[in-house]
């Protein structure tokens, strides 16, 4: 109750309650003496007494009430209040040291932590300013280094917020460059939302903060056509933000569209006449009357022409399905995406159940937005249909996966599932219908019957089936193979490299290849399955000069060389022996440096093939596991996997493992070797390789 | 002989000189033949002969190959009726389209005749 009252106050009651005790006792002193002095006419001088007594006394706490209120009280509340004011604002005047000089070393103490507090607040507020103008600076450093790399770069936050894009991604997406304002500027004002959402709960799903995820996806007025590559940031809680590169394929799809459709209708045009031909030649009755060698000769040419154009269809048909818009995509991303669009529960429609059957580990090529979008579209309409419950299973098929749409009842006519095709796969992209994503697939949909006898079930079977290509099977990442080193001295050697030893390495062509096998030795009959290779010219690599090849080892691939490459036997019937493809690639490599990771051991491989291939791989040689231990030295771990990470080359986890994956990568991590190598003055070829065979001869000590 | 023992075959192809060497072709190999130029009258004509054999081209006017194909197998009349597909276009999955909507054999255009008397023959044995 006290406590509550303020300090002066307090100091009064104390003094007014001195003044009433002393009162007190003095009266009482008076009344007690006068009892023992036992004279009545005494008393008027008693009285007299106590009051002049009570008076003085009263006079006397009253001045030192005074003084104690004037100088100790007052300036006590006057500093407090000076000090509270400092706490909470920004005063940086001093103390008025005049009113509290009786408060001894009180007034000089307080003014010392006022001063302290001001200089803090003052040092907190410089380093404050100072860090934000070098963020400012780095921020700004960074904008104008973005805004002149060529490809689009653009970060969004979780909610598809954009926070920043270069001048490069705004004329991509067609919008104003700089930095976003405001809250309202969605990236989906800009490009057509399913692509990036479909990679975006992909990312989400595999947890893993290294993962890309390449996309295609257009702008809203559909002019364009961007490839991009996703990858979240880290950190954030909540939904990540992420960052996407766009690089514009518009113009390249566009002419790899215009290409393909003149290959396409070249073919259609000769295929008919040529058939024609050779069969109206062959309906000839025997007696012709034209001369037997002219007959003979018509008879050969045409079936020379038959031969040519089902080979080269056949080639064709190969490579369509191959182009830029389909990337590899994991069957259970695919399931993922199905679920999201489509639920447990067929949302519009009758909504019948949907059961979706666990897919095989594979990786399909395949633009997993349109997939997913088509099979929508598809279930939709089967459920408006009232085809029963509906179960998605993925059946591997040769070299193919079978994506299933199945239900129990009623056949579905062709005629009615080819209707559908012909509608958009999603509002959003109104160009891209049914018919259009089979044809950039080149594949095919169909309905199809099991017998209820065959099936074992009550009633038939039904089934819309779609084929997508498979690329290779997946599994959990396989531990590293230690592939064992070799160092082979002879692909050092002097003489296959003396034409180009004084040939600066810039100027020289290179072919960085990789190979995948049986198994990992050459001389116990393991063979290769895969071959994959790139250009490099000028110190670029050729986009369209890739070599990427299956090969039939001719023998069954063991199921442990599946789990690293995912390359099944099935895959490779129909491709090319190792022979034949060994010939092909050394057509492609005629001229070139040869450039590989761990070389020595996918050479033993080509080596091996020399004879039955006919031909003799005199290329000048490189290996990067040495390049790597002439820039890095001699104990750095020189796995691709170690020296992609140095050199800050990501590898989207779906190319790893693959020839053409490991191939890229190498080719990234030898061009970012290159101009190291020059910087260590080895600019020409012969200077590179004696230092190379220098550590090569290291290497071998250790070993 | 008479006609009697004789393998029926329909045609279904909209290219005229295709169906002409056909034509020669099948007589030369004995059996007794039929055309429709139009995808629309196939399946009626087949109900109407059911033929022993049907060479039924891809591409069709108005009802495609794949489409017959299936409405034949739709129809347990027609079960002994054998099919054989002709393309110009014989992808592996066309062919797996073909195989899965019931077709018995699929040939590609351009074919050896060889090839296209082996494959009849064998159709009609099995």
């Amino acid at each position: 109750m006290l406590a509550r009252l303020g300090l002066r106050l307090r100091v009064f009651l104390l003094f007014a309650g001195l003044g009433a005790g002393a009162v007190a006792v003095l009266s009482l002193g008076l009344v007690f003496a006068y009892q023992r002095f036992a004279a009545p006419e005494a008393l008027n001088a008693f009285v007299q007494a106590g009051i002049v007594g009570a008076l003085g006394g009263l006079g006397l706490i009253t001045w030192v009430w005074f003084l104690f209120d004037v100088n100790v009280a007052r300036p006590i509340d006057l500093l407090a209040g000076a000090l509270r004011a400092r706490a909470h604002t920004d005063i940086d005047a001093g103390l008025d040291q005049t009113s509290v000089r009786y408060l001894g070393d009180l007034g000089p103490a307080a003014s010392a932590a006022a001063a302290r507090l001001s200089e803090t607040r003052n040092a907190l507020a410089e380093a404050v300013a100072s860090e934000t103008t070098r963020l400012a600076n780095e921020k700004t450093r960074l904008e104008a280094l973005l805004s002149d790399v060529s490809v689009g770069v653009v970060l969004c936050s979780g909610a598809h917020q954009l926070v920043f894009y270069n001048g490069t991604a705004a004329d991509m997406m067609g919008a104003e460059p700089g930095r976003a304002t405001g809250l309202d500027r969605r990236l989906f004002d800009h490009l057509r939302e399913g692509p990036v959402l479909h990679a975006y709960a992909r990312l989400l799903a595999a947890a893993d903060s290294d993962a890309a995820s390449d996309l295609l996806c257009s702008t809203v007025d559909g002019v364009r056509l961007l490839a991009a590559r996703m990858r979240l940031l880290p950190d954030g809680g909540g939904e990540p933000g992420y960052v996407l590169t766009l690089s514009d394929v518009t113009a390249d799809l566009a002419a790899t569209a215009r290409r393909e459709a003149l290959l396409a209708e070249v073919f259609d045009r000769i295929r008919r006449p040529a058939a024609n031909l050779h069969m109206l030649l062959a309906a000839l009755p025997d007696a012709t009357g034209l001369p037997p060698r002219l007959e003979g000769a018509l008879l050969a040419e045409s079936a020379a022409l038959t031969v040519a154009v089902n080979d080269l269809g056949q080639r064709h048909e190969e490579t369509r399905g191959d182009s830029g818009r389909l990337t590899l995509t994991r069957a259970s991303d695919l399931f993922d995406g199905l679920r999201a669009r489509l639920g447990t529960r067929i949302a519009a429609g009758r909504g019948q159940a949907l059961r979706f059957a666990e897919p095989p580990p594979l990786l399909l090529r395949c633009n997993g937005f349109e997939v997913v979008a088509l099979l929508g579209i598809l279930a939709r309409n089967l459920d408006e249909t009232g085809a029963g419950p509906l179960a998605i299973r993925l059946v591997e098929d040769g070299a193919d996966a079978l994506l299933r749409l199945e239900w129990q009842g009623e056949p579905l006519p062709l005629g009615r599932l080819e209707n559908w095709l012909e509608g958009a796969v999603d509002p959003s992209m109104p160009e891209i219908t049914g018919r259009s994503v089979l044809l950039s697939h080149a594949t095919e949909v169909w309905p199809e019957t099991t017998d209820a006898a065959a099936g074992k079930t009550r009633v038939d079977t039904q089934a819309i089936c779609l084929a997508v290509r498979v690329a290779r099977q997946t599994g959990p990442r396989p531990e590293p193979v230690a592939r064992a080193v070799v160092y082979d001295f002879d692909l050092l050697g002097k003489e296959r490299s003396a034409d180009i030893a004084e040939t600066p390495l810039a100027e020289l062509t290179y072919v960085v290849f990789d190979t995948e096998t049986t198994g990992l030795l050459p001389d116990r009959g393991d063979e290769i399955v895969q071959i994959a290779a790139v250009r490099i010219v000028n110190g670029r690599m050729i986009e369209g000069e890739v070599f990427d090849t299956l090969v039939n080892p001719g023998r069954q691939i063991p199921a442990a060389s599946t789990g690293v490459h995912g390359i099944t036997t099935a895959m490779v019937q129909g491709a090319p022996t190792p022979a034949e493809a060994v010939r092909a690639f050394h057509k492609f490599a005629e001229g070139a440096v040869l450039v590989a990771h761990n070389a020595p051991f996918d050479m033993a491989f080509l080596r091996r093939l020399e004879t039955a291939s006919g031909r003799r791989f005199d290329n000048p040689t490189l290996d990067t596991v040495l390049l790597s231990a002439v820039i890095f030295g001699q104990h750095e771990v020189h796995s691709l996997d170690a020296l992609t990470h140095r050199l800050g080359i990501t590898i989207p986890e779906e190319a790893r493992h693959t020839a053409i994956g490991d191939t890229v990568a190498t080719a990234r991590a030898f061009l970012k070797l290159l101009p190291m190598l020059q910087g260590r003055g080895l600019g020409s070829f012969g200077a590179l390789l004696s230092e190379v065979r220098r550590h090569g001869r290291l290497l071998k000590d250790l070993n | 002989m008479t006609d009697a023992g004789k393998h029926r075959v329909l045609v279904v192809e909209d290219e005229d000189n295709i169906a002409l060497a056909l034509d020669f072709l099948l007589t030369r190999e004995g059996y007794l033949h039929d055309r429709v130029a139009n995808g629309a009258d196939a399946l009626p004509r087949i109900r109407e002969t059911s033929p022993d054999i049907v060479l039924l081209d891809v591409m069709l006017p108005e009802v495609s190959g794949y489409e017959i194909c299936q409405g034949i197998r739709m129809d347990p009349d027609l079960a002994q009726v054998k099919i054989l597909m002709m393309t110009a276009r014989g992808s592996a999955i066309e062919r797996k389209k073909g195989m899965a909507l019931g077709a018995d054999g699929f040939i590609t255009k351009p074919f050896e005749l060889k090839e296209l008397r082996a494959e009849v023959r064998r159709l009609l044995q099995g």
